[in-house]
């Protein structure tokens, strides 16, 4: 039994919530003034009762957005997983099925995990050829500043697109952090609180990818064109580390393509802070506002 | 006595193909193999650009991530192919294995390698036409992209190495491949590789363990830094390896 669903369709022209319904712990709110009344998009939050999510919550959602509608599916503030009681895991659902021409953006705050909490999630987008679909996926170490980095007992998040007309996989993603790994203690994230993945498919995003792998192919080259001057001066004072005196970069982004004809678009982005990746979101999702009526991040 | 002489012929036949089945082994994972593994760094020539790598320290550590990853997500499709080496599952793993391969650089160095394997496999072991079959079939549709890890597996499930080796070798490809790149980048040298090889091969072993046996549907990724900064490798101002 689903604990949430929602269906959007259009109605008179427009895109409509035509369902929706939530059952405890998910509540859905669906404000109607989110975006300008120009824009033709339903905008629909999942809250949690309590704010986070306890240990042995099951919360699954579906969502359907029909033919040449737009929908935003988005939270009020990042998700907080609590500890874990008798290692009872907390895990989330969701399944989306775009319609043709329609555009979903699935766009929450982080994912934060509290020490010794078990989260899991799992994501399952159906598309079509003309759908278009944006998602960021993202988790921080914690609650970093109080000193709780990766220190959670598992984190799991699994991302599907499925394409409609043949049921064959586009996009297969899984992570999982587990403690009892080689990457003992932070995971292999070293200095850097917060990992984010942002998928962008779909011909209503072509102008979006190609901005977005400019500006990282961009940022990223100057930073490791950067090292090359270090380099010069390191040989120069003969230093014997590899890192010619140079910290790590605060961000490191990559793009990537994906699917048929490289239809896809997965950015990949580590982070010291969770206030860098929301600039990069902010920046970097800009063009999205008149899609989408408003700004996703700001 | 008959019945005796005849269970000697049994076990020397046995003991016969044991060994036959050495040598084809020792090639498969010998480094003079022509299948370009050694163009690739798997993401270290980043990660000393990024300094994640920046001392034999930081060295061991990102290899023994990287064949954690290898682990979590590429054992499964090594076991899969192996234990059913034939044209139907080898094309479910080859289209799974492109979706799950996100990162272009990655799955790019896949398609490569996996496609020198299998045309090397196909030239060397004749006595095998099923490999020549899958070669050909590849050449003909594109939507066969020949990915590295279960093209491996249905190499050794044909000449008839268990699942159990298959998976430990692919792990002991990867090490080989990273201790290469390591000494072509500088970071450590020939004498040093090898000391190095030999101390992350107990670690690898666990690795192995932990991970085999798995079925695809549990393949994940366990390095999301490891995802990122491979995916720089195209950013680099200077790069030896091709990703």
């Amino acid at each position: 039994m689903e604990s949430g669903l929602a269906v959007v369709d259009k109605v008179g022209g427009r895109s409509t919530l035509t369902r929706c319904f939530a059952k405890y712990p998910l509540k859905l709110i669906s404000p109607t003034k989110v975006g300008s009344c120009k824009s033709d998009v339903v905008w629909v939050y999942m809250v949690s009762f309590g704010g986070g999510m306890v240990s042995g919550d099951h919360v699954s959602c579906a969502m359907s957005v029909g033919d040449d509608c737009t929908a935003v599916l988005t939270t009020q503030a990042s998700t907080k997983v609590y500890r874990a009681v008798d290692s009872k895991s907390s895990d989330q659902s969701l399944q989306v099925r775009v319609g043709c021409n329609a555009l979903v953006a699935v766009l929450p705050h982080p994912v934060t995990c509290f020490a010794t909490a078990k989260y899991k999630q799992k994501q399952v987008f159906s598309v079509s050829r003309s759908s278009s679909l944006v998602v960021v996926d993202w988790v921080t170490s914690g609650r970093y500043e109080c000193g709780e980095k990766w220190a959670f007992n598992s984190y799991n998040s699994t991302n599907h697109i499925i394409s409609n007309e043949d049921q064959q996989p586009l996009l297969l993603d899984s992570l999982v952090l587990e403690q009892g790994s080689s990457m003992k203690g932070t995971y292999g994230m070293q200095d850097y609180q917060v990992i984010a993945m942002i998928i962008l498919l779909g011909h209503k995003f072509e102008h979006v990818q190609n901005e977005i792998q400019e500006k990282v192919k961009k940022k990223m080259s100057e930073e490791f064109g950067m090292r090359l001057t270090s380099k010069r001066q390191h040989d120069r004072d003969m230093k014997p580390d590899l890192t010619y005196g140079r910290s790590r970069p605060e961000l490191i982004a990559s793009c990537s393509t994906f699917g048929p004809k490289d239809a896809g678009l997965v950015i990949r982005v580590a982070a010291t802070t969770t206030g860098l990746v929301y600039k990069f979101l902010k920046e970097h999702l800009a063009s999205l506002e008149p899609l989408l009526g408003a700004s996703p991040y700001y | 006595m008959e019945c005796d002489r005849s269970m000697d012929n049994k076990t020397m036949q046995s003991a016969s193909e044991d060994h036959n089945l050495q040598w084809n082994q020792w090639q498969l994972l010998d480094s003079i193999l022509p299948t370009g593994g050694f163009a690739h760094s798997y993401g270290l020539e980043a990660a000393v650009q990024t300094r994640l790598v920046s001392d034999p320290d930081t060295l061991e550590t990102h290899i023994t991530h990287i064949l954690e990853n290898t682990g979590s997500l590429l054992l499964p499709y090594v076991y899969k192919a192996t234990i059913s080496p034939n044209m139907e599952t080898w094309f479910e793993l080859d289209r799974t294995l492109n979706a799950t391969l996100t990162n272009e650089k990655s799955r790019r160095a896949s398609i490569a390698q996996g496609s020198a394997l299998l045309r090397v496999g196909a030239s060397v072991f004749t006595e095998i036409p099923f490999l020549k079959n899958m070669r050909e079939l590849a050449l003909k549709s594109d939507k066969i992209k020949v990915h590295h890890a279960p093209v491996f597996g249905v190499i050794c499930g044909v000449l008839g190495f268990g699942h159990g080796f298959s998976q430990r070798a692919y792990m002991f490809l990867t090490l080989r491949d990273m201790i290469s790149a390591s000494t072509r980048l500088n970071l450590v040298g020939p004498m040093g590789g090898a000391a190095l090889h030999h101390r992350v091969a107990k670690s690898a072993e666990g690795l192995v363990k932990r991970w085999m046996d798995r079925p695809v549907e549990e393949a994940c990724q366990t390095g999301p830094l490891l995802d990122v900064v491979q995916g720089c490798h195209g950013y680099l101002f200077t790069r030896l390896f091709c990703s």
